[in-house]
């Protein structure tokens, strides 16, 4: 039936069949690297895609001082806007803005990154800290709620066991207090913030520090303790307000910069403390921040250990900072106990995030993600010599978290 | 149709003609002279039958009663020829005595008969839009007409083209061609932007039936559809029969009910035209989805529900009343389009959340001027002039307090709280458009034509929500003036080889609002004016390398002006962007075509084309797996590389086979992004340079067999059996590269299946379909996991007079 005749007639169409295929085959471009079974960093890179959206990719790297980190072919992917934060041998991602999900990313014994937990919150969730070993408080608080939920969830399977609602007028009946920390100590849960214009963002309250006090593992609201010697508690987003160390001292960091969400200072930065089981800020200490740094406040901190914690100090007094800028920031060891700075050598000025701290602390070094010039790099922090080393390029816009499990 | 041959035959005889030696005239007395009739083995007089003396080299054709005369012949033997498109020449020797007047009847013999198919030598209406130098694809929709499809089924049948559609009956439709998507694709009624049509009147609202065609533009847009659609154009041309009655309904799955009544009447006497069209749809769209269940803050289950919060109902009146084929114009007519809608909100963007009491209504009143006229004024000069005004009245209700819902219908109140289920709003907008478009058209010579065309269009909305009546933005007007002026240049210096020029001018002028500094103690909201114009150009051209074997290609530098939805925003989940720019790309389309015929039975048509497309500031919707809203952007370089083609077969006319396949890899080609934030804000690295552009199938294809049995079980009855396959490429809802692949978001392969039997009795007056779609009942989804509707069963019945 197929003459010649015909066969020259199929030529043309079997030809742009075959330049279809052509370009199909380019196509298939399969790179999907192994995951390092030892590999026991793990950064969270934010990428920004072009449409302005951002992607959070969590990848397992086993050397974060050399090379570049990257996402490409590995790491678990979450779109959308994400804070994590480990807790133990769990990051858990928390999703802010839109995304309401919380989800913990753990190792499997074979080494490879997991995922755990299917829970869904209407609003996002502000924080998550550890009550005991097996149980995290979550705090569910928006400015666009009449509400303020505490959520008991289970940390190894990441499920709510239970809900605990107050009235947001508990605390306050101004417009509207925004999260700025959160700790459990002994028998109670300390949550502090500040207030902020839910439309404006201004804060015309800056005289005072507050912390409201709940009862643990009850929950229920016990009362709202004040200070005058210094202004609110911690700032936009840094969820860094309030820190405990080993004996359970709960301290409270104030420092209203407009860096970090305050449109007026009346009231100079410091840190309080709450001594352990006390529902009462201890009238005998006092950290005047400014005085040891001249003027210049704490915008970030991790407790290390032994008194001594991770500051990232404004390297501009609260006057020349612009608003929502978290920096220019430096980064310094303090030490609680003798209220002493110590600023790291060999680590430059950098700009903030606006967001948590991402550092994780391995016995005497602390490694951080510090934006550079053009690049990110990762620095190894040492805590004893009080000097930083540059390492890795990380191939992100931004780094959301930097973990060891 | 014998006509049209008849026409095209006498033109090709005439050229025949030209080609012949002309001697001069004689006048002598005894010169003879050959006359005769032409007339078909019936008895049918022939017109435009070719006449040729081949000694002599003279020749004559045809007049409208089949005679032919030749004068002044030298006395002599001769080879008479009679030659006409789709009959046997025929070859007559005859001797010539000086002074006689020979008549020579003849019959010329029907070549058809020999074949055991029937060939068509006159284009079709759909052929003859293929044959244009622009990349497109006319679909005809007769083989359709019983079929239970709307507009939106039969273009997702067209290479390049994907319809993404949200859920069931009466959800958001967008449409992709070659990587284009949403409003980069301009929709055409008759020739008439659609976009003024408002939301009440949808693709998925046009019956098969009002069809006559579809046309696709991919890329390159023609002058006269004067627009600034600049990834290519659809324009759904319904059926302008000047007396019929056509009348359907069909009823399916889900509570599905669609009716259609269709007709005109003209009268032969004084060209007064009455035509009508009334549609109304209505589905509960209550088909079962896979979605998670919450209860409290916890996933406990993931499980197949119905949607409880879906339906759709919308109904259409169109009227247009004028006259035709008058002095003073071909068609002059006044009509009114009413229409209406109501929508259930089930679900935004993604299917994460999920509500019970969120709705959306809308009605249009559009009143509507045609006029045409071919030869107005000036031999050669066409003109036509479309102009509707059309007012939109449309509200989005979301009022309940403290109610959230999940998957299962159960609501929870919170006691206290004022919150809407998304945003608590009673959003009213009042629309005003005005659309007009003026086309024309002049040929110089058959060699060189001009086409002008004029469109503007003017929208402005007040808003106005009852929850909060003070809300700023509402506060400000919004308004969208758009106008295209665009002239083209058409040149065919041969049959086979036909080119245009074409130039386009945009200019838009936009007043709307912004907030300014945000959450600084500046923090404002402002009235925003725009004003932008930009230029286009371009050129298309074709050449016919065999009768058979078309290739064509086009070039064009185009400019895209956001419209009202994408700059204002709809109220509910898509989120306004006053920032929203034009885009601009340069598109470069070639293809070939090619027809050809396996002995008399096989026929065989090809389609390829390449497409490549640089845009700039492409605009975007960004849709995110996190929220329910999303919004237009403008992202800074994009590029397109696709491939498309399509094979279709036919064995008589009773077997046909086809398919096509698309692939188009678009990707982004920005070297920074821009970080708006106040921290580390400015340009930076864009790390996702070369990915391929997220939740846009880059693969996919379709193919279909059809069947057709005639008077079969009944005389004069038709059956039809067609059977369509669809397969879309897994593709990513986030960029590609980056992320292990297994925790990668993604919208699985899909492969859906559809069958269908029609059949049409006394010729085609009483006729029904039965159709099931998603046969295997497979999983599918267009955009972030919106799935779309199991195995359904739908039943048509149609009269037509």
């Amino acid at each position: 039936m197929f003459s010649m005749k015909h066969t020259s007639k199929l030529a043309l169409p079997v030809l742009s069949l075959c330049s279809a295929l052509l370009f199909t085959s380019c196509d298939s471009k399969e790179d999907n690297p192994t995951p390092d079974a030892d590999s026991s960093f793990v950064v969270s890179l934010a990428i920004q895609g072009s449409d302005g959206g951002f992607t959070y990719y969590t990848v397992p790297f086993r050397d974060v001082m050399s090379g570049s980190l990257s996402a490409k072919g590995k790491g678990i992917e979450q779109p959308g806007y994400f804070d994590f934060t480990q807790i133990d041998n769990t990051i858990y991602s928390i999703g802010g803005l839109d995304d309401v999900n919380v989800v913990g990313i753990s190792k499997t014994e074979t080494g490879e990154l997991k995922q755990v937990g299917n829970v869904s919150f209407p609003n996002s969730l502000s924080d998550i800290v550890k009550a005991d070993d097996s149980k995290l408080v979550a705090l569910e608080m928006a400015s666009t709620s009449d509400m303020v939920k505490f959520h008991t969830i289970n940390s190894g399977t990441v499920s709510v066991s239970s809900t605990k609602q107050h009235r947001v007028s508990d605390i306050t009946n101004l417009s509207a207090p925004s999260y700025s920390g959160m700790t459990i100590s002994g028998n109670h849960l300390y949550l502090s913030y500040y207030i902020s214009d839910p439309n404006t963002f201004a804060t015309p309250h800056t005289d005072k520090a507050q912390i409201a006090v709940y009862s643990y593992p009850g929950l229920e609201f016990q009362k709202v303790i004040e200070d005058n010697r210094t202004g609110p508690i911690g700032g936009f987003n840094t969820k860094s307000g309030l820190i405990k160390d080993e004996r359970g001292d709960v301290y409270a960091l104030s420092h209203s910069n407009p860096a970090n969400g305050y449109s007026q200072t009346t009231n100079k930065g410091g840190i309080l403390r709450i001594k352990s089981g006390e529902t009462i800020f201890d009238q005998s200490y006092f950290f005047d921040v400014e005085q040891v740094t001249g003027g210049k406040n704490i915008a970030h901190l991790k407790y290390l250990g032994n008194g001594k914690a991770l500051a990232e100090v404004n390297s501009a007094d609260n006057s020349q900072q612009a608003r929502w800028s978290d920096g220019p920031l430096r980064t310094a060891i303090i030490d609680l106990n003798s209220k002493t700075v110590t600023y790291i050598n060999g680590l430059p000025e950098h700009a903030g995030n606006g967001r948590r701290l991402a550092a994780v602390q391995d016995g005497k070094y602390v490694y951080m993600a510090i934006p550079e010039g053009d690049g990110i790099f990762v620095y190894r922090i040492d805590t004893e010599t009080n000097t930083a080393t540059k390492g890795a390029e990380v191939e992100a816009n931004f780094v959301a978290g930097i973990s060891k499990l | 149709m014998q006509q049209f041959i008849k026409v095209i035959g006498s033109f090709v005889s005439m050229l025949a003609l030209m080609c012949l030696d002309y001697t001069a005239w004689a006048q002598e007395a005894d010169r003879a002279s050959v006359v005769g009739k032409v007339q078909t083995a019936s008895g049918e007089a022939l017109t435009g039958v070719s006449v040729v003396l081949q000694e002599a080299k003279r020749g004559t054709v045809t007049d409208a009663a089949g005679h032919f005369e030749l004068t002044g012949l030298t006395p002599g033997d001769y080879t008479l020829l009679l030659s006409f498109i789709g009959f046997e020449t025929e070859q007559r020797s005859i001797s010539l005595k000086a002074s006689q007047k020979l008549e020579v009847n003849v019959s010329l013999r029907e070549k058809s008969f020999e074949m055991k198919g029937v060939e068509i030598i006159g284009k079709s209406a759909t052929r003859e839009v293929n044959e244009q130098p622009y990349a497109v694809t006319a679909i005809s929709t007769r083989e359709l007409q019983n079929s239970t499809s709307d507009a939106k089924e039969v273009l997702n049948r067209v290479s390049g083209v994907r319809v993404m559609e949200e859920g069931g009956l009466g959800s958001n439709l967008s449409f992709t061609l070659n990587g284009f998507s949403g409003d980069q694709v301009k929709f055409f009624l008759d020739g008439i932007p659609m976009d003024n049509f408002g939301s009440s009147l949808q693709m998925s609202d046009i019956p098969v039936n009002t069809i006559d065609r579809i046309e696709v533009y991919k890329g390159v847009v023609p002058v006269w559809l004067g627009t600034d659609a600049l990834g290519g154009a659809v324009n759904i041309i319904t059926n302008r029969k000047a007396n019929f009655l056509d009348a359907s309904y069909s009823i399916g799955s889900f509570n599905t009910h669609r009716l259609s009544l269709n007709g005109a009447y003209t009268n032969p006497a004084n060209g007064y035209t009455f035509r009508g069209n009334v549609n109304y749809n209505y589905s509960d769209n209550n088909y079962r989805v896979l979605v998670p269940i919450k209860e409290g803050s916890n996933i406990i289950d993931t499980t197949e529900v119905e949607r409880f919060h879906d339906r759709y109902r919308s109904a259409t009146v169109k009227l247009e009343t004028g006259w035709v084929n008058k002095k003073y114009a071909d068609n002059l007519l006044f009509g009114v389009i009413a229409s209406g809608n109501d929508k259930q909100v089930q679900t935004g963007a993604t299917m994460n959340s999920v509500y019970g009491g969120i709705i959306r209504n809308s009605q249009s009143v559009v009143p509507t001027l045609r006029y045409s006229k071919d030869n107005f004024l000036l031999e050669g000069l066409n003109v036509s002039l479309y102009s509707a005004y059309n007012i939109t009245k449309s509200e989005v209700i979301d009022t309940l307090r403290g109610v959230t819902y999940n998957w299962l219908g159960e609501a929870t109140y919170t006691p206290g709280s004022n919150n809407g289920e998304l945003r608590r709003t009673y959003t009213t907008f009042d629309d005003n458009d005005f659309n007009s478009q003026l086309n024309a058209g002049y040929v110089l010579s058959p060699m060189h034509s001009l086409a002008f065309n004029y469109a503007l269009s003017f929208f402005r909305r007040e808003t106005f929500d009852a929850e909060n009546p003070d809300r700023i933005e509402n506060q400000f007007p919004r308004s969208l003036n758009k106008q295209v002026l665009g002239l083209a240049y058409k040149f065919d210096p041969t049959e086979r080889w036909s080119t245009t020029l074409f130039s386009k001018f945009y200019l838009l002028h936009a007043k709307t609002s912004k907030e300014y500094d945000f959450a600084l103690e500046t923090q404002r909201i402002e009235a925003l004016e725009t004003s932008k114009n930009n230029f286009g150009y371009g050129l298309a051209t074709t050449y016919f390398l065999l009768p058979d074997l078309q290739l064509k290609a086009s070039y064009e530098r185009t400019n895209r002006m956001p419209w009202a939805t994408e700059v204002f925003g709809d109220g509910l989940f898509i989120l306004p962007n006053p920032d929203l720019g034009p885009e601009q790309s340069n598109n470069f389309n070639a293809g070939a075509a090619y027809g050809f015929k396996l002995g008399n039975d096989h026929q065989f048509n090809l389609e390829s084309s390449f497409i490549y497309r640089d845009a700039e500031d492409l605009i975007y919707q960004v849709v995110r797996v996190a929220t329910p809203e999303t919004y237009y952007d403008n992202l800074s370089q994009t590029r397109t590389l696709g491939v498309e083609g399509s094979l279709k077969y036919q064995w008589r006319d009773m077997l046909r086979l086809g398919g096509n396949f698309t692939f188009q890899d678009i990707t982004d080609q920005a070297d920074v992004i821009y970080n708006e934030s106040y921290t580390n804000s400015g340009y930076q690295r864009n790390f996702q340079k070369g990915f391929r552009l997220p939740n846009i199938p880059y693969m996919f294809g379709n193919a279909n067999a059809g069947l057709t049995f005639r008077n079969v079980v009944l005389p004069e009855s038709v059956w039809n059996l067609n059977y369509y396959y669809n397969y879309v490429e897994q593709y990513f809802l986030s960029w590609a590269e980056l992320g292990s692949r297994d925790t990668k978001k993604v919208i699985p392969t899909q492969s859906s299946h559809n069958l269908e039997l029609s059949a049409g009795f006394r010729e085609g007056k009483y006729n029904f379909a039965i159709e099931c779609r998603n046969l295997t009942d497979a999983m599918l989804y267009d955009k972030y996991y919106l799935q779309k509707p199991g195995r359904a069963f739908y039943l048509k019945f149609r009269y037509v007079l």
